[in-house]
């Protein structure tokens, strides 16, 4: 009995006849299915891969018994536990044991998924028909009309038909192997038998998720003696659980998982971490009249750019080797809400990343102009988009005001979308925050997987700059 | 063992009677017994085995492993002193060097999650919820490409049992949730702390209660630090501040949780998770090892067990002491927090996370207006680091607790000061709600006599 611990040490610590003898009440189905799991076990030889998933109910001390790696899992979880285990090592045979008021009732979700995930697991499901730890209550199982704790007077329609589960569960793709199996005779054990190393099989040729379903006694909650629980699931169970099997499909194995990688080269690229030293063209922190914390709001319309926008100006300040923030905020819905972008610019560190009162506004619309340029600080710049702002609003004399027709002049550049690198040029030419190279270094990484549009990037961003030099001569 | 075609012998102390033997026996050899059986108080079936054909099937039938045992191995019923085989060594985690990397400039939750790559993890378990899915949005694109395994879980009680699953499997795995996907992994986080799992949770938190909002909260302090699920649980919980933090921390969240064998809860918040920044990768990456107590699926580690069952009190109990010595020492060694001019402070603002960040801005407001303001930012909100704490309370401070929920940190504090023996300081609070942080001109105005913000 190999599969079987020696004794039983966990049993109560192999107290007297308990370190041979099981917890089951004479006549429970689990002893047998423990018996046949182990034998499976044993003759697959997989006991030292063999990982035993033991649920709540009856069976949470499977691990008193099985000589196998043991993990307990909370109530319905068991199947969740097990795609855990499969996943951290493929070559453990991994088996999820469960009850019907586990596997039908509370790990509903849990076993579903398990099969519809379809990795190679083995699920034992014994399906008493009442819940048999708590006292006998009714569980998803339980038949019409009988009569148990919590259904005193009988199942009636009002609490549901039975869940026969291993229809439902052949009837999700994922499952390759399912059969009902029962008990209560001899002809009945070996097929039993059968089923459960057949499922176990499944599992060890990694052809998928296999399960089966044991109609169980549990005479104690039926109140019957073991020989008439026998009859009660072979007259009374086994019409609305019907025994045999399935579905057995025919797929093919699942690929042989690689081994995780923990090669540093190959973590460096795929996080996307170079080893190349970003050139430098500032000469220290921008000299504004803000000091060594500059607050930017980027705002506009969803697909307005401003994020990206927000993203280049951080992306450029952390290259020049300064500190440099950036928080999105997006109105309800991604695209035609508002959306506007916080960036803040640090000498040595960023305190506070948010900007409620920016020292640089890039409005990209009217709305975003009214909301937020009164809040930008006295002698702060505001760079709009007059193409779809055309009548210079009142009230915002406290600021440098800019317009810059962004939009028209990405249209006429070809690619409308480009107006939010038009608006960092004139921002850049009205708020000298670094030398153009540093802008155009953290355009080329942001666009390093699109180089076919940097050519109009940097037209833009040069077009940007251009047109606030114009609007600076009509001012002079 | 199976379908051996032997003859049966029994051992009545074992037998409970059920009878599924004495149907199995064609030739009628077992009969139910008529005697209780003195050590069971069970009425053992009889054999009478003149008529035996050695079938095997009375064996088949025995649901008792050491019941009707085939004749010569009855000896496997009695003990023979054999010990199980002793407990493996571990195998430790190695170091494997990194080249020198640029900064990268991501967002929060995508630093955290590359955190735990160069920690290890190869796994991920977790269901979307904003403001967290972008981190595990990027654990999806890269653990392919690292043949680690990513599952998006059927829901986040799924998830965490999914991580409890391969945490007890020895490996390293880390889930992004939200406070209420947190809400749903307090049940598996309680299993954890209670079989003894090593994980790592980040939970973005965001607005509550119920469906709240996706802004900024620090709604699940209290779930964090003192309701993870059921039982005398206690988990370390990290709070960043910056996205340099959010790697850091995760990074170390995983060195903490293998070292203690105790999930632990990184605690960010929806800026946080959503803020892009600098971030700094460190020299080295690690190969994470196997524990020796996993249950692997593996020959050496066999014997295992993950469980957090303890059916007799007296083992509970005992088993309740040993986790709550582990607590002891995480507290004594793990506590840790940032101070910034908090020296010769006379008011300590005390915030982390986010709201620590506007705390700092308001800390150099408030210097420049002439007041002798610090910052005390735990960095560890379980266990408070009191000790930190403790020689800055001179008599004529005040703390300022600046927080985005209902009290949930200065509680932390006022039982940190209590256990501790300390008579709490004048305290007074900047409180905001509902994806609103305190912002750095309301703490200077609190500071200064402001009022505090009440229902309008």
């Amino acid at each position: 009995m190999t599969v079987f611990y020696e004794r039983f040490e966990r049993h109560d610590h192999a107290t007297g006849l308990k370190a041979h003898s099981t917890h089951y009440c004479p006549g429970c189905g689990h002893g047998l299915v423990h018996k046949y799991l182990a034998e499976a076990v044993e003759q697959l030889g997989v006991q030292d891969r063999t990982v035993a998933v033991s649920p709540v109910g009856c069976a949470v001390f499977l691990h008193y018994y099985l000589d196998v790696g043991n993990t307990q899992a909370a109530h319905g979880r068991a199947p969740a536990v097990a795609i855990g285990h499969k996943l951290a090592n493929p070559d453990a045979i991994v088996v999820s044991y469960q009850g019907d008021g586990d596997l039908a009732s509370i790990g509903l979700a849990e076993i579903v998924q398990a099969a519809q995930l379809g990795l190679p697991l083995t699920v034992v499901f014994v399906n008493n028909a009442i819940y048999g730890m708590t006292g006998g209550q009714m569980a998803p199982t339980t038949l019409p009309g009988q009569k148990t704790a919590t259904s005193p007077h009988g199942r009636d329609r009002t609490m549901g038909a039975p869940l026969r589960m291993a229809e439902m569960i052949a009837g999700i793709d994922g499952a390759v192997y399912v059969e009902r199996v029962a008990l209560y005779d001899a002809k009945q054990r070996v097929k039993a038998q059968k089923a459960i190393r057949r499922a176990l099989e499944t599992q060890v040729a990694g052809r998928g998720f296999a399960f089966v379903e044991v109609l169980s006694e549990c005479p104690l909650h039926l109140g019957l003696t073991p020989q008439q629980a026998e009859a009660w699931v072979r007259e009374s169970m086994t019409p609305v659980f019907p025994l045999g099997l399935k579905k057995d499909a025919k797929v093919e194995a699942w690929p042989a998982w690689r081994p995780p990688s923990f090669d540093p080269q190959r973590l460096a690229s795929v996080v996307g971490a170079s080893t190349e030293a970003v050139p430098r063209f500032a000469s220290g922190f921008p000299r504004t009249a803000f000091g060594p914390d500059v607050g930017i709001k980027f705002a506009g319309a969803g697909g307005d750019g401003a994020q990206t926008a927000g993203l280049l100006v951080a992306r450029a300040a952390i290259n020049e080797g300064f500190d440099a923030t950036h928080i999105p905020s997006y109105g309800p819905e991604s695209r035609g809400g508002t959306s506007y972008a916080d960036v803040r610019l640090a000498e040595t560190e960023v305190r506070s990343p948010a900007v409620p009162s920016p020292h640089l506004l890039v409005a990209f619309n009217a709305p975003s102009l009214a909301r937020f340029g009164p809040a930008v600080l006295p002698g702060g710049v505001i760079v709009y988009d007059s193409s779809l702002v055309p009548e210079r609003p009142p009230g915002l004399e406290h600021a440098r005001i800019v317009p810059v027709p962004c939009s028209r002049i990405a249209h006429d550049l070809g690619r409308t979308a480009v107006k939010n690198v038009v608006a960092l040029g004139a921002l850049q030419a009205a708020a000298s925050l670094f030398p153009d190279q540093s802008w155009l270094t953290a355009v080329r990484q942001a666009l390093a997987d699109k180089p076919a549009l940097l050519p109009i990037n940097e037209q833009a961003f040069a077009a940007g700059a251009e047109a606030i030099r114009r609007v600076e001569e009509v001012v002079a | 063992m199976a379908n051996r075609k032997a003859r049966p012998t029994l051992s009545p102390e074992i037998c409970k009677g059920c009878g599924r033997c004495i149907d199995a026996c064609a030739h009628h050899c077992i009969a139910a017994g008529t005697h209780v059986n003195p050590a069971t108080g069970l009425v053992p079936v009889t054999l009478d085995l003149e008529r035996c054909s050695a079938c095997g099937l009375c064996l088949e039938a025995c649901p008792e492993p050491y019941g009707l045992l085939p004749e010569g191995d009855e000896a496997a019923a009695e003990p023979t002193g054999q010990k199980r085989p002793p407990a493996v060594e571990d195998q430790p985690d190695t170091r494997v060097a990194l080249p020198a990397l640029r900064p990268l400039v991501v967002k929060g939750t995508y630093a955290s999650a590359i955190g735990a790559l160069l920690a290890g993890c190869r796994h991920f378990f977790g269901y979307p919820i904003t403001p967290s899915t972008e981190g595990a949005e990027l654990m999806a694109k890269l653990l392919p490409e690292l043949d680690g395994h990513f599952v998006q879980a059927v829901s986040e009680v799924a998830a965490i049992n999914m991580m409890y699953g391969c945490g007890g499997a020895g490996l390293r795995s880390l889930t992004f949730t939200s406070s209420p996907g947190f809400s749903l992994m307090l049940e598996g986080l309680s299993y954890m702390v209670g079989a003894e799992v090593p994980a790592v949770v980040v939970n973005v938190m965001r607005g509550g209660p119920g469906l709240g909002n996706i802004g900024p909260e620090q709604s699940d302090v209290k779930l964090a630090c003192r309701g993870l699920g059921h039982g005398n649980t206690h988990a370390i919980v990290l709070a960043p501040a910056t996205t340099q933090e959010m790697l850091d921390l995760t990074m170390l969240a995983f060195d903490l949780a293998f070292r203690y064998r105790n999930p632990v809860v990184v605690l960010a918040d929806g800026y946080l998770g959503q803020m892009t920044g600098k971030v700094t990768l460190p020299d080295e990456l690690v190969r994470p090892g196997l524990p020796g107590w996993a249950v692997h699926g593996d020959r050496e580690h066999r014997p295992n067990l993950v469980s957090s069952i303890q059916l007799s009190e007296a083992d509970l109990e005992a088993h309740n002491l040993r986790l709550i010595a582990k607590y002891e020492r995480m507290a004594r060694s793990e506590q840790r927090a940032e101070l910034y001019e908090a020296a010769d402070a006379d008011v300590l603002l005390l915030a982390c996370n986010t709201p620590a960040r506007l705390a700092k801005g308001a800390v150099r407001a408030l210097r420049e207006a002439g007041v002798r303001a610090g910052l005390f930012r735990p960095v560890t909100l379980w266990p408070f680091p009191i000790d930190a704490l403790r020689p800055l309370l001179r008599p004529g401070l005040r703390v300022v607790t600046v927080e985005a929920s209902h009290g949930q940190i200065e509680d932390e504090l006022r039982l940190a000061l209590s256990h501790a023996g300390i008579a709490p300081p004048p305290l007074a609070h900047v409180r905001r709600y509902g994806g609103v942080l305190p912002k750095e001109e309301e703490i200077v105005s609190r500071v200064l006599g402001g009022p505090e913000r009440g229902v309008a």
